[in-house]
């Protein structure tokens, strides 16, 4: 098997990602990684054409990543927040597609931070919203050549799809080949009975893998069976990158789902830098 | 060998009573009440205890509202919180528990209202105060720290230890809950076995807050490191169905594994361990 390649989350450094931080891009690929994963806050601040010109002249490719406030929720009982929610899909994708960027993903079947007790016939009518705009979003990302990569969290930032379970089987409601999932080990920490058997499970469905330590400090410094997660990863075929994210007290669109009150490294480069090479050896174990 | 007690938290609104003999009926040592001192009858809960022959360990105060608030920037709020505080002490004095938990700021406030300075200041004192009124009844009181969703104040254990330091009151500890452990700390045990002789009371829970036996959560080091630091206190199951809000589910009618299911596995699970360890 090839050895992973790494990507790193811009969520790590800025928010948000715009013009004025493209120096990011030669940051990232100066610490050794692949891919950089790009948040896109405001699709308004994303300029496509800068942001290329400087992926290639740094030598490295980009992930497209989607940041899911309270005005893009395709579960909304509201529905212009609904399509708000599509459209919002729609630009990440013609982003993505213009990037050169495989797949966009995310928590894309609600709003991040929505967490309350519904009863089970508006949590049906939730489902069969995600489910029906996400087909359409599928669709539509389809036809650029774009997967996309639904991303279960922890009980605290959503009510809707909280465990790789739930999530194979929104992906299955979804019914089309280019939808799978991200899975993060944050929140597959809290939610999974173990971390490596959900991997498994999750199989062929896994289009994308989120490394982060289980409080998303620096991968490594955590409690988290990196070993074994790695043969899950090898043992289902993942062949896709490991991708570092973590967050810093700057963020906006999401602030209070990431619930970030204290810094858990001495500095954000430290998540990038260290994690990065802490990831590479439990990997370079697998292929030696 | 440790004794144990369950938290009737999670058998959110049946009758004490019920509560009492289904700790009891599964080997427990003890129960955890909910500190709402209003919705118990001491003399009720003295007597059901000593007929199934359990005791209370611990009072588990509900640090929730602004009226709950210890760091509270205005004065008056500052003071209701204080009251609530020591009003869970009189409760525990009144069924013979050892121990009460405190937080400082409530569950559900992620946003400070004062300045770090501030908030920390207030914490000292308020905390000094309750430390200080329940080291008359005998009663201990300790720290605990929730996870980066329930509050911005303390977190992780270590924090709540250098709170717990800062305060320097000798009836002051710590607590530590697995289940938030899980999210926020680096290293678990180590994380138990650090805290030491401050560390007054543990709630366990499995990661994702279920019974131990349920999660991923490896209990044998933690074990071990409450065994070296020789801790004296009683393990309490806090356990809570996987929710944002876990109340919301159980006054729906859900989380029925917590009750019978649960209170069996919880120490069934931890007393194997524990003799496993100790051998």
């Amino acid at each position: 098997m090839s050895i992973p390649e790494f990507g790193a989350s811009t969520f790590i450094w800025v928010s948000p990602f715009s013009n004025g931080t493209l120096d990011l891009i030669d940051k990232v690929a100066g610490m050794g990684f692949d891919f950089i994963e790009i948040c896109i806050e405001d699709p308004a601040s994303i300029d496509t054409k800068r942001i290329v010109e400087r992926l290639r002249s740094a030598n490295i490719r980009a992930l497209v990543c989607g940041a899911f406030g309270p005005d893009r929720d395709v579960s909304s009982d509201d529905p212009a927040i609904r399509e708000g929610g599509k459209r919002y899909i729609g630009q990440c994708v013609d982003i993505a597609a213009t990037l050169g960027a495989p797949m966009v993903a995310g928590p894309m079947y609600s709003a991040t931070g929505k967490v309350a007790l519904v009863s089970p016939e508006k949590r049906r009518q939730q489902w069969a919203w995600a489910s029906e705009n996400l087909r359409e979003a599928a669709d539509y990302a389809a036809s650029k050549g774009i997967r996309l990569a639904i991303e279960p969290l922890n009980r605290f930032e959503t009510d809707l799809v909280n465990t790789v379970e739930q999530g194979v089987d929104l992906v299955s409601r979804i019914g089309r080949d280019n939808v799978g999932l991200l899975l993060d080990t944050f929140h597959m920490n809290i939610e999974e009975h173990s971390v490596p058997d959900a991997l498994r499970r999750a199989g062929k469905h896994v289009f994308h893998f989120h490394a982060c330590a289980n409080d998303r400090g620096i991968p490594g410094r955590d409690h988290l069976p990196w070993a074994e997660i790695k043969l899950a990863l090898a043992d289902i075929g993942y062949g896709g990158p490991w991708v570092i994210e973590a967050f810093n007290p700057e963020i906006r669109e999401i602030a209070r789902a990431v619930s970030l009150w204290r810094p858990l490294a001495d500095n954000q480069d430290d998540i990038g830098r260290v994690g990065l090479a802490f990831l590479k050896t439990v990997v370079g174990k697998q292929t030696i | 060998m440790f004794k144990y007690s369950y938290d009737a938290l999670v058998y959110a609104g049946e009758p004490i009573e019920k509560s009492i003999r289904r700790v009891a009926k599964y080997g427990y040592d003890a129960i955890e009440l909910v500190g709402e001192p209003d919705q118990h009858d001491t003399a009720e809960v003295r007597r059901l205890c000593k007929s199934e022959g359990i005791a209370v360990s611990s009072i588990c105060s509900i640090f929730f509202g602004a009226e709950r608030d210890l760091v509270a920037m205005d004065k008056t709020m500052r003071h209701k919180g204080i009251s609530y505080a020591k009003s869970v002490v009189d409760f525990a004095a009144e069924v013979g528990a050892p121990t009460i938990n405190l937080a400082p700021s409530p569950v559900g406030k992620t946003t400070p209202v004062g300045s770090k300075e501030a908030e920390w200041a207030n914490a000292l004192e308020s905390l000094n105060e309750i430390a200080t009124y329940a080291q008359k009844s005998g009663i201990r009181t300790c720290l605990e720290p929730w996870n980066r969703y329930e509050t911005y104040f303390i977190n992780r254990l270590d924090q709540a230890v250098a709170l717990a330091d800062a305060v320097g009151h000798v009836n002051l500890g710590v607590m530590g809950d697995s289940f938030h452990m899980n999210i926020e700390d680096e290293a678990i045990a180590e994380n138990y076995r650090a805290a030491g002789n401050k560390l007054f009371h543990v709630h366990f829970a499995d990661s994702q807050r279920a019974a131990p036996g349920k999660g991923h959560i490896d209990f044998r080091p933690i074990v071990q490191a409450l065994i070296d630091i020789d801790y004296k206190g009683y393990i309490a199951f806090e356990l809570l169905p996987a929710a944002a809000d876990p109340f919301a589910t159980l006054k729906s009618g859900g989380g029925t594994e917590f009750l019978d299911e649960y209170t069996a596995l919880a120490i069934k699970t931890i007393k194997a361990i524990e003799a496993e360890v100790r051998k």
